[in-house]
């Protein structure tokens, strides 16, 4: 039982970082109506930008945070300005195959300026372990969550009770109405995108103490994060929220029950069950 | 009369096509050779890609999974009970038809970037069964086919029977993607491609003639899978069924031309020299090659998301409307 809820419990922590690089995909979806594959190849920057300012500055990533979400954000600008806005209304295969080429560009950037090595970063709280009871957890962890979880909720609350908030649930719900409705829809665009790629920037640099960072880190997390965003309804932001912890959850057990290699198996699996039966989300209306 | 031939039909094309099988005989050693059987071999698997994808305007960025059937069915089978290749081609054949029955079957009804996403899942998990069934697949390890040469083995010295091989295996899925184009099926893919509610209302089916596609794109890609494994001889889970393979499918059909037979052909022509020499000289800086690929495709989509081909069409009649201004050509 002890064991059964401390993989629950790990379940649930890896599934804040899930949620959190995915609500980012479910915004820039929803607003921009992108699917962006090269999502987490922006998680992969982040870490290596933590890996380096660790590195040469002696920052630890907490320390690094603002710069590094700044630095997150102008990247975000820069992609979007340079490839994204070029082909907003081009056809969905385009703007997908576009973003596929993005990240096999950015992938191989990664490994040309850095290499194939693991890059850890080792620094005091890595190891830190707390206790709660009889569970025990890794304190980076505990962080990364509380940090994810705060990110998303910040981003739902941001949603829902700015001006400019409204305007990209607005241009998510009817594009063209927003536009008559004298919304800024390119700027607004950019914003939303900016927001997406710094808070899947953000959830790199929160797993930069635990994980290492490697040229194809982000491949991984932008299949998770679209699994998330379809199970909890594509362009919802709280579903992307739920659908993080539940993925976490699921992957934990399947980890725990049959072993590492089944883990993406049995998410995948979750995912096709769920397009084919409900295919707006677990939580969608039809 | 040239100008007939250039702009009303394929005959220039197919004579590229035709032709091509001159160039790996010219070529002056194995190296430049295996680049040849690679350009045909790829552009093969890009026009089987486009056979569903292309016409129908819906990207199956999971289409390395069949690939990956063809390559593991046949050499499972030669490996383990002596079975040749050329019918382990078959076996594969009906396999992938089988699992692009089931996986058309729960995902061509999806919407467009759902379908695309149920790919990418398809193909994943594949992945994962081929590496965990260890007893079976080696997993991670690969598979080895030994090196005993023999027509019945699919297997020779050298490189230019690979070269005929994989020409023949070109012009067949050509011949197919050509005679498609001009059937009722393939004016109802295109038509689905173009616009699924429209295409429905005036009557096509849309689910028989997207899965019929899909098929038939599956069984053509398994059998590229494999003569893929009996000329590499070693297969392995991601180097075959991995997405850089699938996307590999897209960069040649989209930068030749998505949705025309020829196009995916012109553009493995084109691309799979490039990527292969780029490779070989700057395999010293690891990423570059990738990068530079990468680069192209954005490049392409950017500008040219048509394609090379018809550019080259536009180029053409623009060279004729020059020299004939009464040509009412309709183009190729």
């Amino acid at each position: 039982m002890e064991q059964i809820l401390q993989v629950l419990i790990s379940g649930i922590l890896s599934g804040g970082i899930y949620a959190l690089a995915s609500v980012g995909l479910a915004l820039i979806f929803g607003v921009v109506g992108l699917v962006n594959f090269a999502h987490g190849e922006y998680l992969m920057l982040a870490m290596y930008f933590a890996y380096w300012l660790y590195n040469m500055a002696g920052m630890d990533p907490y320390q690094s945070l603002l710069i590094n979400l700044a630095i997150m954000a102008v990247v975000g600008y820069i992609t979007f300005k340079v490839i994204m806005e070029r082909v907003l209304d081009s056809d969905h295969s385009i703007q997908m195959l576009l973003t596929l080429a993005l990240s096999m560009v950015l992938q191989n950037l990664a490994l040309m300026l850095w290499k194939a090595d693991y890059r850890n970063i080792r620094i005091d709280i890595t190891n830190d372990t707390m206790n709660l009871g009889f569970l025990t957890l890794n304190t980076p962890r505990v962080l990364a969550f509380i940090i994810a979880i705060g990110a998303s909720v910040l981003l739902y609350l941001y949603l829902q009770k700015t001006f400019t908030g409204a305007a990209m649930r607005a241009i998510s719900q009817n594009g063209k109405a927003a536009q008559l409705m004298g919304i800024n829809i390119k700027k607004t665009y950019g914003l939303a995108f900016v927001i997406g790629t710094t808070l899947v920037g953000l959830a790199g640099l929160l797993l930069s103490p635990i994980y290492p960072a490697y040229p194809t880190v982000g491949a991984s997390f932008s299949t998770l994060a679209f699994i998330v965003v379809v199970l909890g309804g594509l362009s919802s932001v709280p579903g992307a929220i739920v659908g993080g912890l539940l993925i976490g959850v699921i992957e934990s057990f399947a980890g725990y029950f049959a072993g590492a290699a089944y883990q993406q198996a049995a998410y995948f699996l979750l995912f096709i069950l769920v397009l084919i039966f409900k295919p707006n989300g677990l939580f969608g209306r039809s | 009369m040239i100008k007939k031939l250039l702009l009303k039909n394929n005959s220039v094309l197919w004579i590229i096509a035709i032709g091509s099988i001159i160039v790996p005989f010219l070529l002056p050693n194995r190296y430049f050779q295996d680049i040849a059987v690679m350009t045909f071999l790829w552009a093969g698997l890009a026009v089987s890609w486009n056979l569903y994808s292309g016409y129908c305007n819906r990207l199956s960025i999971g289409h390395a999974a069949f690939l990956g059937i063809g390559a593991y069915t046949s050499t499972l089978l030669y490996l383990n009970f002596g079975i040749s290749p050329w019918i382990g081609m078959l076996a594969g054949g009906v396999i992938s038809a089988v699992a692009a029955l089931i996986i058309g079957g729960t995902t061509l009804r999806l919407k467009g970037t759902f379908f695309v996403l149920s790919t990418i899942a398809f193909a994943k998990i594949l992945e994962v069964m081929t590496v965990t069934s260890k007893d079976i697949t080696q997993g991670s390890l690969g598979l080895m086919v030994p090196f005993q040469p023999s027509f019945l083995n699919m297997i020779w010295h050298g490189k230019i029977p690979y070269a005929i091989l994989t020409w023949l295996y070109m012009l067949i899925v050509l011949l197919i993607s050509v005679r498609l184009e001009k059937s009722k099926l393939g004016y109802s893919l295109i038509a689905l491609g173009e616009n699924q509610q429209a295409a429905e209302n005036l009557g096509v089916n849309s689910t028989r003639t997207m899965m019929i596609a899909f098929v038939m794109s599956a069984v053509l890609t398994s059998f590229g899978g494999t003569i893929f494994a009996q000329y590499v001889m070693f297969i392995e889970p991601t180097s075959v069924m991995g997405m850089s393979n699938s996307i590999n499918f897209i960069l040649l059909a989209i930068a030749g031309g998505l949705g025309t037979a020829f196009g995916p052909m012109i553009g493995s022509f084109i691309l799979t020299p490039i990527s292969n020499l780029l490779r070989g000289y700057l395999a010293g800086i690891s990423g570059l090659h990738g990068f530079i690929l990468g680069m192209v495709l954005i490049v392409i989509l950017l500008y040219r998301p048509d394609g090379i081909l018809p550019q080259l069409r536009v180029l053409a009649r623009r060279i004729f409307a020059k020299t004939d201004k009464s040509s009412k050509s309709k183009g190729v």
